[in-house]
């Protein structure tokens, strides 16, 4: 089982990879508003990436809430404790 | 083997080629890119390898221009971008038309929308299931489900009708998707109104619907082919209208990028097959007749289903050729002699066994049958002969090959490489052409003078008009063509049959018989009359395997009796050159018509009809279409 921090590691490099950038640190307030690439259409880039790297499958709702990094991370881990 | 690395490698390998991106080597970061990517990558690789192709996509000249507009009732933005990339595979600079989410309707009725202002080239109508409205209650008569049906097919018609009367472009059309959820269960295909069996029919009927100039996308097919179950992924529907998985994304924009290329003329003509673990296990030199594996046992019997298949190929046109280092007598006694050959000696067009290098083989084979290397597929187990291939001549198709002789079929089939939206009597006598050209030469060197061997060729030409009847092969032969092809100009079946509508264009088409056969329709020209009375010659293509047969000589002097009786003064042909129809270069000169300009290689030729028209020698015989009549030559 991961720790909290080993899920927000995993996480930071899927951000990374997604938006190609090799700066981005990730923290619980993040926003879209963070990332200047961070679209509606990224966004979808960003779900599937995610549910790859978790092998989750978020549901339709989920997909559209995840509006902030400590949301994600939570949701991640209350499903890495399942 | 690069593609049976799994994603987080690729991601790795991306890596690279964004190095060589910013290093500026554009085509080397393009070839990498190509060769990494598979259709079956997942969608987060797809929109990578989209964003990465999108930093070098200005800088990649050799790249056609194309205009695609996709017409969609879910959302298609990063499917569009990713088609860009699959386009671009083809030989495609593609600029894109996106329609508003789900406006297709709207879009095409309305003659100011944009869609016309950006003059596509090809339309994407993109529906799937959810947009044919065939439910009906649970027990409807026969009568009923067949209206119903019909009026859905008609819908998408009338739709393709109203696009064509504002465009020229080719259409391409979806069809249903099968849904996964079935309120019947299995019993939903068995009745007339089972939901299951309407769409079904729905799909035949509107295949049945398609006229020229449409052209059908099997996205039912694709579905089942990446599995319907996951195709069908609810969430991304409610959440971002998105019609099918996002996985899914790289399989349809490769099929669609690869059905725009068949209609464009990027489809490949010639299979060249090495021999030894190819068609048949072992090695024919140390294993001998009996020692070979093929009709027996697991490995037996795939080779003689790979063959079969290979079979078929040659069956719709495909010309085969064989590619093997072996010595010929050896290589050719499995053909003769063993009884589980599917393929047969008269079945291959060029035979190549030898210890020669396979890349000067295959440029041998391809300058015997006149066709262009990028037109040719080629299969050989043997990795190091592929890579050498590959090396060497980069335009040449290489398939991946795996080790398992029952995965060939999937192999040669899965890279969609002989794609086609039409399919004409040419194509099944294609190879006899080609075999009947072999002879020839053959007959042609027991003549010292050229002139006799052209007269003892009987050669008889049948001239026409464009008909509905030709046009599927005129549009192939207009489309296909690169070498002897003066202008490269492409139209679509819709905009060639609008010829024959137009009081000032005509339109020709050749077909040559001589005594070794039929060489079929083997030529259109497409003649444009000015105010100025001078008759442009718009397009002219002629296929290459009748070259240096008088064929030219005659067709323009048709050209010319045309034009006297169109009361026109002069002819004017023109030359656009491109990497591939070097050939015709100095066509009219050779016809004696003068050059009048030339801007950046292309250049403008005139024949002025108040003197006496040249007199070219051809030893051809006219026969009008329908009419037999003799001369036709001054």
């Amino acid at each position: 089982m991961d720790t909290k921090l080993g899920i927000k590691t995993r996480l930071n490099r899927v951000f990374r990879e997604v938006f190609d950038d090799d700066s981005i640190e990730i923290f619980d307030e993040m926003t879209a508003k963070d990332i200047p690439e961070w679209d509606s259409l990224m966004h979808i880039i960003l779900v599937v990436a995610v549910e790859k790297e978790f092998i989750v499958r978020l549901n339709a709702a989920q997909v559209g809430q995840l509006k902030n990094v400590g949301e994600m991370l939570d949701l991640l881990e209350k499903h890495n404790n399942r | 083997m690069l593609n049976d690395m799994d994603a987080s490698l690729k991601r790795e390998a991306l890596k690279d080629i964004k190095q060589k991106i910013k290093a500026g080597k554009w085509r080397e970061s393009f070839d990498s890119l190509a060769e990494l990517s598979s259709p079956d990558d997942d969608f987060v690789l797809q929109t990578k390898y989209a964003s990465l192709f999108k930093d070098m996509a200005e800088h990649l000249p050799e790249l056609k221009k194309i205009r695609v507009a996709v017409l969609g009732s879910s959302t298609v933005t990063h499917f569009n971008d990713v088609l860009k990339f699959w386009l671009a595979r083809e030989g495609f600079a593609a600029s894109i038309y996106e329609a508003e989410y789900s406006t297709i309707h709207q879009t095409i009725i309305d003659p100011h929308s944009q869609l016309y202002e950006f003059k596509p080239d090809v339309v994407f109508v993109f529906t799937h299931y959810r947009d044919i409205k065939c439910e009906l209650p649970a027990g409807s008569g026969p009568a009923v489900v067949e209206q119903t049906i019909a009026a859905a097919v008609n819908e998408c018609v009338s739709l393709w009708k109203a696009l064509r009367q504002k465009s020229n472009c080719h259409i391409i059309q979806s069809n249903a998707d099968l849904p996964y959820h079935r309120v019947f269960g299995n019993y939903e295909t068995t009745p007339v109104w089972g939901p299951t069996h309407i769409l079904r029919q729905f799909n035949l009927n509107l295949a049945k619907a398609l006229e020229p100039g449409v052209s059908l996308l099997d996205l039912d097919f694709l579905a089942s082919v990446y599995g319907r179950r996951k195709w069908h992924d609810s969430r991304f529907w409610y959440h971002s209208k998105h019609a099918f998985a996002l996985d899914a994304t790289g399989l349809v924009a490769h099929q669609l990028a690869k059905t725009i290329g068949a209609i464009k003329g990027t489809a490949k003509k010639c299979l060249v097959l090495d021999l030894d673990n190819t068609l048949w296990g072992g090695v024919i030199a140390d294993d001998g007749l009996e020692g070979i594996i093929l009709g027996h046992g697991p490995a037996g019997e795939a080779f003689v289903d790979f063959q079969r298949y290979v079979l078929k190929l040659k069956e719709r046109g495909i010309i085969l050729a064989v590619c093997s280092k072996n010595e010929e007598d050896i290589a050719k006694e499995v053909f003769l002699k063993h009884p589980d050959m599917v393929l047969k000696l008269e079945d291959i067009v060029v035979f190549k066994a030898n210890w020669k290098d396979k890349a000067g083989n295959i440029r041998d084979i391809a300058e015997s049958l006149n066709i262009g290397l990028d037109s040719i597929v080629f299969v050989d187990d043997n990795p190091a002969e592929r890579e050498l291939v590959k090396t060497v001549l980069p335009m040449v198709n290489v398939v991946r090959m795996p080790e398992d002789p029952s995965d060939y079929i999937e192999a040669l089939c899965s890279g969609s490489h002989f794609e086609t939206v039409l399919f004409s009597d040419e194509d099944t006598i294609r190879s006899t052409y080609y075999r009947s050209n072999i002879e020839r030469a053959g007959f042609q060197s027991q003549f010292s003078d050229i002139a006799d061997y052209l007269r003892s060729l009987d050669m008889e030409m049948i001239v026409g008009e464009f008909d509905e009847f030709h046009l599927p092969r005129i549009a192939q032969l207009i489309n296909k063509s690169n070498q002897f092809h003066l202008t490269t100009t492409r139209y679509t079946e819709s905009e060639i049959s609008a010829i024959r509508q137009d009081k000032l264009r005509t339109g020709l088409y050749f077909k040559l018989k001589d005594r070794f056969g039929d060489n079929g329709l083997i030529s259109a020209v497409i003649l444009q009359q000015q105010p100025d009375a001078s008759m442009v010659i718009d397009t002219w293509v002629m296929s290459c395997r009748v070259l240096s047969r008088g064929v030219e000589e005659f067709i323009c002097s048709e050209i010319i009796s045309l034009a006297h009786r169109q009361k026109c003064r002069k002819v004017i042909g023109k030359y656009i050159p491109t990497a591939k129809n070097k050939l015709v270069v100095d066509l009219y000169g050779r016809l004696h018509f003068h050059r009048t300009q030339e801007t950046q290689g292309t250049t403008l030729w005139e024949l002025s009809l108040k003197d006496d028209s040249p007199c070219y020698s051809s030893f051809i015989k006219k026969i009008n279409a329908g009419i037999k009549t003799t001369g036709g030559l001054k």
